[in-house]
């Protein structure tokens, strides 16, 4: 029986895969590029999400049931999506294990620096392999049991930390002018691109009456705008309180805020707490591209089965421990984000949907 | 049949890799509360050595059969080193238990390392994932390790203190309070020079204090503040000085005051701010730029001396006027006499240059590279407006006329 996920789950999952766990580095991020005013650039990175998403959907309306690695060989032609799925698998997998080597550095960096690292990836693997073989359906209740967590946490770790903001930090607004802010949305807009990978993978698992259509579009816009909003408060708040110099410093700043919470000067060290349910988002983001190298291989060379599912978690074990070091592990993962993923899905999904509308309007099938 | 034996498979399989999981979940870095030494306190002072720093740690001990928890026992050792590791090291070995970092409250800085620059040392404090930015900085006259050896009356360890005149500060509002991530932001800011309090011992007869059994321990009060360029002190202020910081840095939220010794008036006043405002302005007159600080501040007079007569209700009107300019006097005199040290330091401790980028950015750019130079002349005006919300359970004087 094919599994289907409804528009509710389309949303939920799409939320939690866009999310990950982008607010963990995106304040330095932006802010080192685009300095005081690099909170505004996020939300804009975002919204790159909304028209590759609608591309994508508009593809699933004409190729019901088919992702778009098969649509592309429809287009394409059996070689060049060859190719194209050989690059999308090469990379989705290159980056699951980058992910999963992130998860080792975020752990062991602030809260249990004498675990060896090993442990972080494997218990995060083991997760996300139950994860992919229990199917896309338990993924995305995982995913709504989860996700609401983590914003709540999101919440909570800024509001609480509202008695540290520091006056006027926000202030000169656009004193550089409006050329920054594109360096900063730039920086953002891989974040975006991750998600339609995932989504172009998912396309199998979606519903394609009109209506649900319909509502998965909508779930695009729903999720595009909760994640941006909140990173954007994200990336605010650590500008409030930290200043730009300090937030650019800070590997994770969003860890160095939960550290500063107190409650009634008597509760501290919750940020263990927010650490804990923020696992969820990481092994969400290495689940969504766990999934997207499965359906590559089975698109592309009918690969598919416990046994590939195991090779595939050697080879994300390999490459988190190839990644110890987490300077170049940042490195690799910005290389990966900024050089492949961003280039690659912002040409590939155009070129797709650009095609496909010639070849409607030329009435070639 | 073959779909049912490849389910039994995968069972097996993630049932044996859970069992794996949870024999994995062992005990890294795990450590009983025990084995620990919470680090409340930690002082920095210059070591013998060239390149060293004596660095004092002041761990705390939960008291045996103290009735609650929060009675500990003093264990303060002084390790001369060259990095916060290697003193910690030394800690380790002396106390056989791990010093935990996440306790730390205060970092007391010494006057000697604080001349020298300190920033090195404190790396270590901002840099290591168990510390938490909300700790404390004070700076003290003379040596760290001398004060947190300190024996207080009250028991309590001297950083302990510290933490506790600190997290009352706003109730005074006499002194910052400023707490590492504070430092480090203001430190970021570039124009901004970082101002950090002081911390005093007070011996029972001495500066108008006494008090009993004084041979049993001392006192502590926090009064005045450090100036620094970056990370070196350069100069302290006075109380006075510190307080005019205070009215014009917003950070006022409560402070008792009085205008004993302001103006010609017989009368004088004491009274408690119930709520201040510190707004600027950056005017342009006439192709100069100037800063005008806007102090509102909203006062409850609770003391009224020198008045001899009973007042009718106008009259008692028109001196709550006067108290009101009384006091706006005061605040003044404060004000002023902390922009005068500036102005005599050459160093933007009260942040002129950043509220001038914040409202006029165009100019900032113009003058940001010169600011060391400007900030000795740069034209300031003061506006204090001061309202009497009330005078207490009476008015007029006990005395009839």
């Amino acid at each position: 029986m094919v599994e289907r996920i409804s528009p509710h789950q389309f949303m939920i999952l799409g939320s939690a895969v866009l999310m990950g766990t982008t607010f963990l580095p995106i304040a330095s991020m932006v802010t080192g590029v685009s300095g005081r005013d690099g909170w505004m650039t996020v939300l804009p990175g975002f919204v790159v999400a909304i028209p590759y998403g609608l591309m994508v959907l508009s593809l699933l309306s004409r190729y019901p049931s088919k992702n778009l690695l098969q649509i592309s060989e429809i287009i394409f032609g059996k070689w060049i999506a060859k190719i194209i799925g050989l690059i999308y698998i090469l990379i989705t997998g290159y980056f699951g294990g980058l992910l999963l080597a992130q998860a080792g550095d975020i752990y062991e960096r602030s809260v249990m620096p004498l675990t060896p690292i090993g442990v972080f990836y494997l218990g995060g693997l083991l997760l996300v392999f139950y994860l992919v073989n229990s199917g896309i359906e338990v993924f995305a209740r995982f995913s709504e049991v989860i996700f609401p967590g983590i914003v709540i946490a999101l919440i909570l770790n800024m509001g609480l930390s509202i008695p540290r903001v520091e006056q006027g930090e926000l202030l000169p607004i656009l004193s550089e002018g409006l050329g920054p802010l594109f360096g900063g949305g730039v920086k953002v807009a891989p974040f975006a691109m991750e998600y339609i990978l995932f989504i172009g993978g998912l396309l199998t698992f979606l519903p394609t009456s009109r209506k649900e259509l319909g509502q998965l579009k909508t779930g695009v816009w729903r999720a595009v705008f909760l994640v941006g909003i909140l990173n954007m408060l994200v990336v605010l708040m650590q500008i409030l309180i930290f200043g730009p110099t300090e937030t650019i410093r800070l590997t994770y700043g969003l860890l160095v805020l939960g550290k500063m919470v107190e409650i009634s000067r008597t509760v501290a060290g919750v940020e263990s707490l927010f650490l804990g349910v923020w696992l969820g988002s990481l092994v969400i983001k290495i689940s969504a591209f766990f999934f997207t190298v499965t359906w590559g291989l089975e698109t592309v060379f009918n690969l598919k089965g416990l046994k590939w599912n195991l090779a595939i978690s050697i080879v994300f074990m390999a490459i988190a421990f190839g990644f110890v070091r987490g300077a170049s592990l940042f490195a690799e993962i910005g290389f990966v984000d900024n050089y492949l993923i961003l280039p690659f899905t912002s040409v590939w999904i155009i070129t797709l949907w650009g095609v496909s509308r010639w070849k409607k309007g030329a009435g070639v099938q | 049949m073959k779909i049912k034996g490849s389910q039994k498979r995968n069972l097996g399989l993630i049932l044996s890799l859970i069992i794996c999981l949870l024999s994995l979940s062992g005990c890294w870095g795990k450590t009983e509360v025990e084995e620990l030494a919470p680090l409340i306190g930690v002082g920095l002072d210059l070591g013998k050595k060239p390149g060293t720093y004596l660095i004092t740690q002041q761990l705390a001990r939960p008291k045996q059969g103290g009735t609650t928890a929060a009675e500990v026992e003093d264990r303060t050792f002084s390790i001369e080193a060259s990095s916060a590791r290697e003193a910690y090291e030394e800690v380790y070995k002396i106390s056989n238990r791990i010093p935990f970092m996440g306790s730390l409250k205060v970092i007391v800085i010494g006057e000697d390392a604080a001349k020298a620059g300190f920033n090195d040392i404190l790396d270590f404090n901002q840099r290591y994932s168990e510390f938490r930015r909300s700790m404390f900085l004070v700076l003290v006259k003379g040596e760290a390790q001398s004060f947190l050896n300190l024996k207080l009356r009250n028991g309590q360890l001297p950083a302990m203190s510290i933490k506790n005149h600190m997290e009352q500060g706003e109730n005074l509002s006499t002194f910052p309070t400023v707490r590492l991530g504070h430092y480090l932001t203001v430190l970021g800011t570039k124009s901004t020079a970082p101002i950090i309090p002081v911390v005093n011992s007070i011996k029972s007869g001495k500066g108008g204090i006494e008090y009993k059994d004084g041979k049993n321990g001392e006192e502590i009060q926090i009064q005045g503040a450090g100036v620094l360029s970056g990370d070196r002190l350069v100069d302290f202020l006075t109380d006075k000085e510190t307080k005019g910081y205070m009215w014009l840095e917003n950070n006022v939220v409560h402070r008792l005051i009085n205008t004993v010794g302001i103006g010609e008036s017989g009368v004088n006043f004491g009274g408690q701010v119930l709520k201040s405002t510190t707004k600027y302005k950056v005017k342009d007159n006439d192709g100069t730029i100037e800063l005008q600080y806007q102090v509102k501040a909203s006062i409850a007079v609770d003391e009224v001396m020198g008045l001899k007569k009973q007042l009718s209700e106008a009259e008692w009107i028109d001196l709550m006027k006067v108290a009101e300019e009384s006091f706006a006097k005061e605040i003044e005199e404060e004000c002023l006499l902390s922009l005068k040290k500036q102005r005599e330091l050459g160093i933007d401790f009260l942040g002129i240059g950043r509220h001038i980028e914040q409202r006029n950015s165009a100019y900032w750019k113009t003058v940001k590279e010169q600011w060391q130079e400007k900030i000795v002349d740069f034209p300031i005006s003061l506006d204090v407006q001061v309202t009497i919300h009330h005078a207490g359970m009476s008015s007029g004087s006990a005395m009839t006329n």
